[in-house]
């Protein structure tokens, strides 16, 4: 029988592994993107370097969506 | 095999009588890369342009400003190439009488031009009037009277001032315009009081008649002007469409022309002798060389430049694929030319870029659409890198709708199976949702194996460029930490997540050593610094999940998009079909642009940051042969 409430918390956490971890990507990409974009005003040739920069704290993104695929599809069909 | 372009250094060297047949030859092929000179001493000076410069300057100048007269952008596509020896003949005379032509045309428009303002600006200023039944020179002359004609805010009340005078109105824009006769002694007082009213005057006109009726008369005036107006510009239209293959070629002649003229600025020059050095692709050595002997009679030698070991970093890079790989190149070219004894990565790409974006988008339905959409944008578009990416995307597409086999997804629904709409074809898929763990440890395999190839590769580019040792301790070490950490944490984790203990065996053993001895070589190679880049090959690894996160929430959308529409319309039945079928497309098209975008982005980052950063640095220079590939004119 699955516990409602402990499925519940399992749900909320992926959640939050998700939004907050979206968020802090946001923060980060946020800063280095204008640079970049400021830079490629500049130069144009900076495209491919300029996004490498720019895409480097959605890692964080992703961990989190891993962390919340686990949970979803791993942690909470065990409990069940 | 993965190398760019061979490339030999050469020296042109040859008597300056002969200096510009060889700037023919040369400019004719179009192979020679010219490395500019620029070090002047006693000896060798910057060679100087040909005197042809100057008039041929003039020349562009006069034809250019006709083609922006005439609004060609030099972009236009002419059924036929024009013969250049129809051009060098005529191309004074003929773009005087052009300029003739054409200065006729756009003097006429501008002076229509102006007069349309002249007449709009009069209509401007008697608009306000037009409600006044009072002529124009009734306005003016008077000497016992002062007149306020213009607009304000609200209605002026000056009965406090005087009660002699005589006021008209009329409502005009936010406040209202005025037409007011007092006597000269009150003038300052009602000045004053109109101020406060934000007064402002409008300038006297002269002339006669009734505002009203001189509007009618202008707008008359403003149709006839602007119906001549449009005739020109037709004349205009005639005069680019009979003209528009002159000038396009016209323009390619001079831009070759004034190239050609202004070769000698790259050269090395003495009294009689001039010296041109540049990089020629090996392939072409011989061409160029028989060429330039026979142009010249043997005046002018091209002989290679064996002086000195090859600077790396002055050589101009060409790559070389083959027709297939091509459109990868503009991948590679976005982060980075390779260097000369670096190794070009666009063919790995070929396959390894198209096989990522499929292992994310993994839909039947949405590679077919990706497919479409890149043979619509290769058939479409003119522009070269957009061809480029519309090819990749055919590519990525193929690859979306293999792996939407496997996955068996088509618009994130099971099209075969038990459980799938086409119950009569059974095969062995694995649906994303159902396989979540196994494919997260699939996606870390495949990022061990790219980070192992992109290892492989910087141990030779290390191996090129610094030595067998340098290439062990930068390379080898690296990868035994992490072939090392990836056996041991494969072994660990699972005992530690089932609860059973740690057994050390031979693996785990095996794993640690490499893992050990590995840091110990990196250490040796790089110094402590190398310590802050330890963390790195675990995230490099984990990132690779994204390969599977990106995918199933692609998944996740449209399995909500369907659910949706099913409960909302579907269900329902009537009417409600047609809004299903409206939210299916809307919301399946947002997805395929989202899983393009995102899949796109996304397996290009772990090319540059995950694989391109084991091996790759770039900042190789562009060749760029001294020639031009005609486009309107053909040499005789």
């Amino acid at each position: 029988m699955v516990d409602p409430i402990g499925a519940g918390l399992i749900a909320l956490s992926a959640a939050i592994a998700v939004g907050a971890t979206g968020i802090a990507a946001a923060l980060g990409e946020q800063v280095i993107g204008s640079a970049a974009i400021g830079v490629m005003a500049e130069d144009e040739g900076f495209f491919g370097r300029g996004l490498v920069m720019t895409v480097i704290p959605e890692s964080i993104v992703i961990f989190g969506l891993v962390v919340a695929l686990i949970l979803l599809f791993v942690t909470l069909p065990s409990i069940a | 095999m993965f190398e760019p372009q061979p490339m030999t250094k050469v020296i042109i060297a040859g008597s300056k009588d002969y200096m510009n047949i060889a700037i023919d030859a040369m400019y004719k092929h179009n192979v020679v890369h010219i490395a500019d000179f620029v070090d002047e001493d006693e000896d060798f000076k910057i060679g100087k342009p040909h005197e042809s410069i100057t008039k041929l300057s003039e020349r562009a100048v006069s034809l250019r400003s006709l083609a922006s007269y005439l609004s060609i952008k030099g972009k236009e596509d002419i059924p036929n190439k024009y013969p250049e020896g129809a051009i060098i003949d005529t191309i004074d005379a003929k773009t005087e009488q052009l300029d003739v032509e054409v200065t006729e045309v756009t003097d006429k428009i501008s002076e229509i031009e102006s007069k349309i303002k002249d007449v709009k600006d009069k209509k401007r200023l008697l608009e306000p009037l037009k409600s006044f039944n009072l002529p124009l020179d009734l306005y003016t002359g008077y000497q016992s009277l002062a007149v306020f004609v213009g607009t304000l805010k609200g209605i002026p009340n000056i009965s406090d001032i005087t009660t002699d005078y005589e006021l008209e109105t009329a409502p005009y824009g936010r406040g209202s315009a005025i037409s007011l006769f007092v006597p000269r002694e009150f003038e300052d007082d009602v000045l004053k009081r109109l101020q406060e009213q934000g007064y402002a005057t409008l300038p006297t006109l002269k002339g006669e008649g009734i505002p009203k009726d001189i509007i009618v008369d202008l707008d008359a005036q403003l149709t006839e002007l602007q119906s001549e107006k449009q005739k020109s510009e037709e004349d205009l239209a005639d005069l680019r469409k009979k003209h528009i293959e002159y000038i396009l070629a016209s323009d390619e002649y001079l831009s070759i022309e004034t190239q050609k003229a202004e070769a000698p600025l790259r050269f090395a020059t003495t009294k009689n002798a001039f010296i041109v050095e540049g990089w020629v692709p090996t392939k072409d050595l011989g061409l160029i060389q028989s060429d330039l002997d026979g142009a010249t009679n043997g005046h002018v030698i091209v002989s290679v430049d064996r002086s000195e070991a090859v600077d790396v970093e002055k050589v101009p890079i060409a790559l070389k694929n083959p027709l297939p790989s091509k459109p990868l190149e503009v991948l590679v070219r976005a982060f980075s030319l390779p260097k000369y004894n670096e190794l070009d990565p666009t063919k790995l790409m070929t396959f390894m870029y198209p096989a990522l974006f499929g292992f994310m988008l993994g839909d039947i339905g949405y590679g077919l659409i990706v497919i479409a959409l890149g043979l619509l944008v290769s058939r479409v578009i003119k522009g070269q890198g957009m061809r480029d990416l519309a090819v990749i995307g055919v590519y990525a597409g193929v690859f979306s709708v293999i792996f939407g086999f496997i996955f068996n997804e088509f618009f994130g629904v099971e099209p075969f199976g038990h459980k799938g709409l086409l119950t009569f074809i059974e095969y062995p898929a694995v649906p994303r949702l159902d396989n979540v763990l196994t494919l997260l440890i699939l996606t870390f395999v495949i990022g061990l194996l790219m980070l192992t190839l992109g290892y492989v590769l910087g141990f030779v580019n290390e191996y090129r460029q610094h030595g067998l040792k340098h290439a062990v301790f930068a390379k080898v070490s690296w990868l035994m930490m992490l072939w090392g950490g990836a056996i041991a944490v494969a072994l660990v984790l699972p005992a530690l997540s089932s609860g059973s203990g740690i057994q050390l065996s031979l693996g785990l053993i095996a794993g640690l050593v490499l893992l050990v001895v590995g840091f110990i070589l990196m250490i040796m190679g790089e110094g402590a610094i190398g310590l802050t880049e330890v963390p790195t090959l675990l995230s490099n690894v984990l990132s690779y999940s994204r390969l599977l996160s990106i995918g199933v929430s692609s998944t996740g959308i449209a399995l909500a998009v369907n659910k949706l529409s099913d409960a909302l319309f579907f269900s329902k039945g009537g009417i409600f079909v047609i809004f299903g079928v409206l939210l299916l497309i809307a919301g399946h098209a947002i997805n395929t642009v989202l899983g393009i975008l995102d899949s796109g982005l996304q397996a290009l980052r772990l090319h540059y940051v995950e694989f391109f950063t084991k091996f790759y640095r770039g900042g190789g220079m562009k060749y760029i042969p001294f020639g031009f590939e005609r486009k309107y004119t053909e040499e005789n």
